[in-house]
């Protein structure tokens, strides 16, 4: 597996942002995770990459269990995974090459290694020709690929994206999605969390719609459409 | 390794460069502190240093009655020269005082008929300084003793000297040290909040803690580092055109040992400011610095 939860339950104060939750995603699935602005998909994120720790139950990501690691073990966790995070995706003064290699050196990889790398990455999510361009010069999907592209940079099996379309046109959400679809066929298990149905609907791939801290249905791949009809009635997105 | 190196001295700068104000005025406080310390710890040495060296010099001057004769001062330097306490004694016989102050005084005043109003002197020195004034006080009571004269003036003077200078010194230089130190963690602590996005990437990325946190301790070890250079050079500066002046002052000052070195300033001040720097700094880092 490359995540599994078991009957997790994170409480903020008196309130439940995730109450048993258990889920299971194998190894090189794709999932979108749906449901309405504080349903608990970020909670649920950030207990992956070890964010926030549950207040009860189990995480497991990649064989390690998330629940019971030290801080300074979060680090050699976080290498396996690439995060597109919904706050601070991209650093503003430095261009989109720059932004990529950033996460690279962080990580210690040499220069003639960030070279390659950077170059690959941008190939692959098609942002060659923006590669010395700052955020502020690029469209939104421009950025959001530039984001991804950081993430994904030491090819890492898991990629976890939280938001990726958000505030952007149907067009471009529909790039993102394929983007991460081509990721995910080259290997990496792909969690998306989302509150785009048109997107959901056109991939055509595994489901869970999570409100008020609660897996409400998991649609399994191929699920379309009765399953996902009911799902979104069910879910006020 | 080296690619590992240009990257952390690379984030350092980045954050050095940012809140220029903030930075300068860490680093200005630091000087100040510094100074204020390294300034008072020279002056410390150099008056222990006197306190030291002056009881060496102590010696009591003991004037014989008028009446008392050659003999008995010769007799009297024997007695006295028996003590334990005492390392020598000296006698100048009166007469050979007397042609000493004539031919001194020659050119303004002619002694030659004047009568010879010097009595004779005995010049005691003591084993142990702490003695002396026991060793004073048993001499005052001899019979053919007039006066005695010693020299714990100039030893309360450098004391009270010595204490002035640990109070000034170390009382200001202290609290701004506190200062400097409070500074340069407000700087820091400022400088990770600018660079939240950067810390948060490293994080995401999978940087090590200390990974990230390395260039906000170089940050403040290099805040502290500029202040104590700057101290150093100042502190060095100043003391040289003090000592002048201090030593025309006091000038009981002036054939003592030299003070510190000047190379244990140039490297003391800046390693105590990158010391203090780098602490505060972490500290800064250990609050505000997580993944």
């Amino acid at each position: 597996m490359a995540v599994e939860l078991k009957q997790v339950s994170v409480v903020y104060g008196e309130q439940y942002a995730l109450r048993r939750v258990s889920l299971s995603v194998a190894r090189g699935e794709f999932v979108f995770l749906v449901g309405a602005t504080g349903a608990g998909k970020s909670t649920l994120f950030k207990l992956l990459y070890g964010e926030r720790r549950p207040t009860e139950g189990e995480v497991w990501v990649l064989g390690q269990p998330v629940h019971r690691l030290k801080p300074r073990e979060l680090p050699s966790l976080r290498r396996q995974m690439g995060i597109v995070p919904q706050d601070y995706p991209l650093l503003p003064r430095k261009t989109v090459w720059e932004n990529v290699a950033y996460g690279l050196r962080a990580i210690g990889y040499s220069e003639s290694a960030v070279r390659q790398r950077v170059a690959q990455v941008l190939a692959l999510v098609g942002l060659n020709e923006q590669a010395r361009q700052l955020p502020s010069q690029l469209s939104g999907g421009e950025a959001q690929r530039a984001a991804i592209a950081r993430a994904i940079a030491n090819n890492p099996p898991l990629l976890i994206a939280d938001e990726p379309t958000a505030n952007l046109d149907p067009d471009t959400s529909w790039e993102i999605i394929e983007l991460l679809l081509r990721i995910n066929l080259r290997g990496a298990t792909v969690i998306v969390s989302t509150h785009n149905r048109t997107i959901v609907d056109r991939a055509c791939q595994r489901v869970v719609a999570i409100d008020r801290g609660q897996i409400l249905s998991d649609v399994p791949r191929g699920g379309y459409p009765v399953e996902l009809d009911r799902l979104y009635a069910s879910v006020v997105l | 390794m080296i690619d590992r190196l240009r990257f952390v001295v690379h984030e350092t700068w980045e954050s050095l460069t940012r809140n220029a104000p903030m930075q300068a005025a860490a680093v200005s406080t630091a000087c100040i502190a510094l100074i204020l310390l390294g300034g008072a710890g020279m002056a410390l040495y150099k008056l222990d240093a006197a306190a030291q060296a002056l009881p060496s010099r102590f010696e009591v001057e003991v004037f014989l009655k008028m009446s008392a004769t050659c003999a008995q001062a010769l007799q009297l330097q024997a007695e006295l020269q028996a003590w334990q306490e005492i390392e020598r004694v000296l006698l100048t016989p009166r007469e050979v005082a007397w042609e000493a102050q004539k031919r001194q005084l020659a050119a303004d005043v002619n002694l030659a008929d004047m009568p010879n109003p010097l009595p004779d002197k005995l010049t005691v020195r003591v084993r142990v300084p702490e003695q002396l004034p026991a060793v004073a006080e048993r001499i005052k009571r001899l019979p053919l003793v007039d006066e005695v004269i010693d020299s714990r003036a100039e030893l309360q003077t450098v004391l009270s000297l010595s204490r002035l200078v640990r109070w000034i010194g170390l009382g200001a230089g202290g609290l701004l040290l506190l200062a400097a130190l409070v500074l340069i963690y407000n700087t820091v602590r400022l400088t990770i909040f600018s660079r939240q996005r950067e810390v948060r990437v490293m994080a995401l990325v999978g940087a090590t803690l200390r990974s990230i946190r390395l260039p906000f301790i170089l940050e403040g070890m290099t805040q502290g580092l500029i202040g104590g250079v700057l101290a150093a050079t100042i502190t060095l500066f100043a003391a040289a055109l003090l000592s002048e002046y201090v030593t025309e002052q006091w000038v009981f000052l002036r054939d003592l040992p030299p003070g510190l070195p000047p190379v244990a300033t140039l490297v003391g001040l800046p390693t105590l400011g990158a010391l203090m720097g780098g602490l505060c700094a972490w500290w800064a880092t250990l609050r505000y610095v997580r993944i």
